[in-house]
């Protein structure tokens, strides 16, 4: 599309860069919103793997990434319930 | 794929982004994002990985219901 590059190339570096501010510096400030903006970089991250046809990699980022917004819901629902 | 079908995914693509970037409320977030993801997925059918669009369809919004959880723990406090 541009330059040669191929179309899935060229949004997921333009989704990775944009979710990658937002994830460093979420408007409201706190961690919900910042681990709501921390999914967009993956997706971006998700289009790359898939301009490169690398399906393996692809799939097991999408379930890793799953799994790990799993962990990081468990550790915040712990402090919270430290917290109060 | 189709010029005027990629045009609309990619489009798709960065109305989810941008709103999922610059939304402030938790919930407006989230289905942005979803927006976003739906954008995406046409461009792993395109390549031929079915197989792959099928598990992310089953896998992706897990996240969304995790996140969700976490929302709803939040909002009495």
């Amino acid at each position: 599309m541009i330059y040669g590059f191929e179309p899935e190339f060229v949004v997921g570096l333009f989704i990775l860069v944009i979710g990658t501010i937002a994830a460093a510096f979420p408007r409201p400030r706190n961690y919900m919103i910042r681990l709501i903006n921390l999914e967009i970089p993956g997706f971006g991250l998700l289009l790359i793997m898939l301009s490169y046809n690398e399906a393996l990699a692809l799939f097991t980022f999408g379930v890793i990434s799953v799994l790990s917004t799993f962990i990081y819901v468990r550790v915040i629902q712990k402090r919270e319930a430290l917290a109060s | 794929m189709d010029e005027i079908v990629m045009a609309g995914c990619i489009m798709l693509v960065l109305i989810g982004t941008f709103s999922a970037a610059l939304g402030r409320d938790p919930f407006n977030k989230l289905i942005s994002l979803s927006v976003m993801i739906a954008g995406i997925f046409p461009f792993i059918v395109d390549r031929g990985y079915v197989d792959v669009a099928a598990a992310l369809a089953l896998i992706a919004p897990l996240s969304t219901i995790f996140i969700l959880m976490a929302c709803q723990r939040r909002e009495p406090s």
